[in-house]
């Protein structure tokens, strides 16, 4: 396990911005809640087997003694390395991601299951989207009852919406939760 | 012959054509009069026909007042100069032969009265006197004889006679009477000139046609030096053409329509309409010109309102607007109402000038706000609520028009394949006829062609969105100009945000949705949000009641117009959820934060989960803060965010943690500026337990209310305690607690007292300070006194008893242990 280095630590944040927008250093510099210390201090990302991991200090330093070989995580996975060197997030970032988007689409119930199958959001699943969402920006997809239900990146802003196709894709999809069925091998 | 004179140089008529001294008709009491007259024939004969001439054509010239008065001026300085020279008295006036009677002395000799100039005191009454009735009576015959003459204008004989006498006469009457004027007394002045006023005006209206020239006079008497007589002959004039303005637009005759003979009554009305319209430019010119003049300033603003209102198809409106326009803004008070009083009629009565002046009276607004550069009064813009659209204006008319062109093609290609051309002639003609119809139609009817009425209510609304809209920009200016500055900016700088905002608001369904993105960007800014979380937010120019208004137009304009596209307006919440803490009762307007609690929280659809938690938490802490007012606002929106959103009731137990649902923020933070990271979830509604116990009813009982919702189930709502909106409840409260605050200082104590029960009459401050009003003072004091002494007589009472049944009982107890005490002594004995 080692922190990142620069180009590794540009890269998933610029990721992340897609989604948070300044909500970034908030991402970072909250307090903790994990670990058993009295003062657990900041969160900080660290990589290890090509996923970066986003766990509080104190959980880091107790990691430290954990060796390389029988680690298997410390904290929270948000994303992997690809061979290529590409950044993708996983769906275990959808906790976090979700706590600090600040672009959110809401599903209509009907549609839930196609997203939850891998599919994008076509513009007749679309029941509500934040106002100023414009093309590329990171978004959250939520159900009706406000669970997070997976992330993907918007197609179209959200005034193009108003004159898509009713088939027109809205959300391309990049992580829902149903892969804790389907790629169930491949998350761990 | 009677002696037509005039008091008043005005220009004088032209004069009649020469007429040859053989064919002048001189009757036989003409001669007679000559002859017995020969010594005073003088007089006729010595007139300088040169000189004559040159006098009636320079006042043919001078029409204004002020050349008017330096020829006088001029001649009194002649004349004065003239009488230096000759060995005279400096007391005597000059009096001409023909006003004061000669007398003939013992001797038989004629002597020629002259009056003594007396200015201050009161020496030769007699000779004042009559000099006064000289010049008084002149001035009186003046009006009937040209009452009479003007009756008798076409009558060009009578005319021809008398110019010359009459000019002679004229030049020298004035230079008498102006003189005599002075000495006159003012109130004496004043009531002439008021009785001179009253019947011009009344002949005015009797017969307009024919009395069409008295316009003159009054515009005359407008040039008084008398500020009185000015201001009574303004509105005289105001009163006259209220009456005597026709219903259409008087425009220039054509050369056409010149050339051409007409008859008499064309001519007659040809006439009085140019009279009418010189007049009516005249009267305005001197309007705007003593707007100027701060003495003149009201009445002048009032004659412009009022003939802005009675007429505003006439011409010359547009000056009239203009200056109108141009007061909306004036500080003076009066005369700003006015205005808007004005200009509001203007808009509603749009019947009167088919909506022509209201888009001008828009753009030149407009204008005004352009050139002041967004500072002028709240009023200037408020008039334009009264504005009102037709409803279907929003609705494309390029639609029908893209329709069309398909049509067309399809007509098109059809007669390309379909070549009859007898069936094509015929259409042809038949629509061209149809066109021709419809032509003459339009030129012919007043009414206004629905179209032409689109296009003009089209370009009002594009005038007042530009200035709304300038004034939006303005404001965003200033306000980030002054996140530069480090001097503390004064309040009030953006007067016009308000009502613009307001505007905003009620014809926010007529916006084009191409605009309703920039103007939402727009609101968002003004509103103060910034991009950054976590900077220190800078100062916003804006107060907090400004921020809210831009909150809450922002939503109306939304609802009416995106709430089809479920948009989620989420910036806004995030402003709101920041702007409730910053609120302060005594500074900021708390309805506005009532209006925005229900405009953003309220009504409207269901909200997020974890916002709505975020709200309802600091909504709860909003109301221990301040007063029931506000609190009961807080709560009803608190009770309704709960209701809608069943998942939140977890904050009423009494575990926190929130469990699964607060997702990655396990602990409350009081001071985060984002609803979504504040974790409110986490946290536990203790705040309700305390306002269970508030001293407002309303208060505890709508708290108690909430709690029980922990109770229920998810789907069941508690019992409806009132089902009023927030804002509602707000004034609700806060109106019962201004009047819980009587006038009397004396019963204040009295009233809170015995306001125990809630049973309000709804009377009015005044009907209390009435009532108050029957007992003195004293009295009033005496009876409290004696009415709160036996009070605490009575509870002084209360507790000495139960102080004394205490002892009593205790002294019983003891008694009654001693005895038993005794008894188990004397057993124990035995």
């Amino acid at each position: 396990m080692r922190p990142l280095d620069e180009k590794e630590t540009t890269q998933v944040f610029e990721k992340l911005f897609k989604f948070t927008g300044p909500n970034l250093k908030h991402l970072l510099e909250r307090p903790s809640v994990e670990g058993p210390d009295p003062e657990p201090g900041r969160y900080c990302l660290r990589l290890h087997k090509n996923r970066v991991y986003y766990a509080s200090e104190s959980l880091v330093r107790r990691a430290t003694a954990v060796s390389r070989t029988r680690l298997a995580g410390v904290g929270t996975p948000i994303g992997k390395f690809t061979h290529g060197g590409a950044f993708h997030l996983t769906v275990h970032a959808l906790d976090l991601l979700a706590a600090h988007a600040r672009r959110r689409v809401w599903l209509k119930p009907d549609t839930e299951r196609s997203f939850l199958f891998g599919n994008s959001v076509p513009k007749s699943a679309l029941a509500r989207i934040t106002e100023n969402t414009k093309s590329g920006d990171g978004v959250v997809v939520m159900s009706m009852a406000d669970v997070p239900l997976g992330f993907g990146v918007a197609a179209r802003g959200a005034q193009d919406c108003r004159k898509a196709d009713t088939n027109a894709v809205v959300v391309l999809h990049q992580s829902d939760a149903g892969e804790y069925l389907r790629k169930e091998e491949e998350l761990m | 012959m009677g002696g037509k004179k005039k008091n008043k140089v005005i220009p004088a008529p032209p004069l009649p054509p020469e007429v040859d001294d053989d064919e002048v008709l001189v009757s036989d009491e003409d001669v007679d009069f000559v002859e017995e007259n020969r010594d005073h024939i003088h007089l006729i004969t010595g007139i300088d026909k040169n000189s004559l001439n040159e006098v009636v054509n320079k006042l043919a010239a001078a029409r204004e007042e002020d050349k008017l008065e330096r020829l006088y001026e001029e001649r009194e300085r002649k004349r004065k100069a003239a009488e230096a020279l000759k060995p005279r008295n400096d007391d005597d006036l000059e009096v001409d032969r023909v006003d004061a009677l000669p007398v003939k002395t013992l001797q038989g000799e004629l002597v020629y009265k002259t009056a003594k100039r007396v200015r201050s005191e009161d020496k030769d009454n007699g000779v004042e006197s009559k000099s006064e009735d000289n010049g008084a009576d002149p001035k009186q015959r003046f009006q009937k004889e040209r009452k009479g003459r003007s009756n008798k204008k076409e009558d060009g004989k009578m005319q021809h006679v008398q110019p010359p006498v009459k000019v002679a006469k004229e030049k020298l009457h004035t230079v008498v009477l102006e003189e005599v004027k002075e000495e006159l007394s003012a109130e004496e002045l004043f009531e002439k000139k008021k009785a001179k006023l009253a019947e011009i005006g009344m002949a005015m209206l009797e017969d307009p046609e024919s009395n069409i020239r008295s316009l003159n006079d009054l515009l005359i008497m407008c040039n008084d030096a008398d500020q009185k007589v000015v201001k009574l002959g303004l509105m005289s004039l105001l009163a006259v053409f209220r009456d005597i303005i026709p219903s259409y637009r008087i425009r220039q005759l054509t050369e056409k329509e010149l050339a051409v003979e007409v008859s008499k009554e064309v001519k007659k009305t040809r006439y009085y309409e140019y009279t009418l319209i010189r007049s009516y430019k005249a009267y305005l010119q001197k309007l705007i010109s003593l707007e100027k003049q701060p003495y003149f300033y009201h009445v002048a603003v009032r004659c412009m309102c009022s003939l802005l209102d009675a007429a505003p198809h006439f011409n010359f409106r547009e000056s009239l607007l203009a200056s109108v326009i141009k007061n909306l803004s004036s500080s003076n008070n009066v005369a700003r109402k006015l205005c808007c009083e004005a200009i509001r009629s203007l808009f509603r009565t749009e019947g009167k000038h088919r909506g022509e002046a209201t888009i001008e009276a828009v753009r030149l607004i407009a204008a005004h706000v352009k050139l002041n550069d967004c500072q002028l009064h709240p009023d200037s813009i408020e008039v334009c609520l009264s504005l009102k659209f037709d409803e279907d204006l929003g609705k494309d008319e390029s639609k029908q028009e893209r329709v069309k062109p398909k049509k067309n093609k399809r007509y098109q290609n059809r007669d390309v394949t379909k070549p009859s051309d007898k069936k094509k002639i015929r259409k042809e003609l038949l629509s061209k006829a149809r066109e021709e119809v419809h032509a003459d139609l339009r030129a012919v009817s007043f009414t206004l062609d629905p179209k032409e009425r689109k296009m003009i209510q089209r370009e009002t609304l594009s005038a007042l969105f530009e200035t709304y809209f300038r004034i939006l920009k303005h404001s965003l200016s200033t306000s980030n100009s002054r996140y530069k500055a480090t001097s503390v900016s004064p309040g009030g700088s953006h007067p016009l945000l308000a009502p613009c905002l307001e505007g905003l608001g009620k014809f926010s369904h007529l916006i084009d949705l191409d605009f309703m993105s920039e103007l939402i960007t727009c609101l968002k800014k003004l509103s103060g949000y910034t991009d950054q979380q976590d900077e220190i937010s800078q100062d916003n120019g804006l107060s907090v009641s400004e921020r809210l208004q831009c909150c809450i137009v922002a939503f109306k304009v939304w609802r009416s117009n995106l709430e089809a596209l479920n948009v989620d307006l989420q910036d806004f919440f995030v402003q709101l959820y920041n702007l409730i803490l910053e609120y302060r009762p005594d500074r900021d307007n708390g309805e506005v934060l009532a209006d925005a609690l229900k405009t953003l929280l309220w009504e409207g659809k269901q909200q997020d989960m974890l916002r709505a938690a975020a709200f309802i938490k600091r909504l709860a802490t909003f109301a221990l803060s301040f007063g029931s007012a506000e609190a009961i606002a807080a709560l009803i929106t608190l009770k309704h965010l709960l209701q809608k959103n069943s998942k939140c009731r977890n904050m009423l137990e009494n575990d926190a943690g929130g469990g699964s649902l607060s997702s990655l923020v396990a602990k409350y933070e009081p001071e985060a500026k984002d609803p979504y990271l504040s974790g409110a979830l986490a946290s536990v509604l203790w705040e309700l337990s305390l306002l269970q116990k508030h001293h407002d009813k309303t208060v505890s009982a709508m708290a108690s209310n909430i709690l029980s919702m922990a109770n229920l189930h998810a789907t069941q709502n508690p019992v409806q305690l009132s089902s009023a909106n927030p804002l509602e409840a707000y004034n609700e409260l806060s109106v019962l607690q201004e009047l819980s605050k009587p006038a009397n200082k004396v019963s204040s104590l009295k009233c809170r007292r015995k306001r125990r029960a809630k049973e309000f009459v709804a009377l009015s401050p005044d009907v209390l300070e009435k009532a108050d009003c029957s007992l003195s003072d004293g009295e009033l004091k005496e009876k409290l006194r004696s009415h709160f002494a036996v009070l605490r007589g009575i509870s002084k009472n209360e507790r000495l008893r139960i102080d004394l049944n205490h002892t009593l009982s205790s002294i019983n107890l003891y008694k009654e242990y001693k005895r038993l005490k005794k008894q188990s002594k004397k057993i124990e004995d035995w």
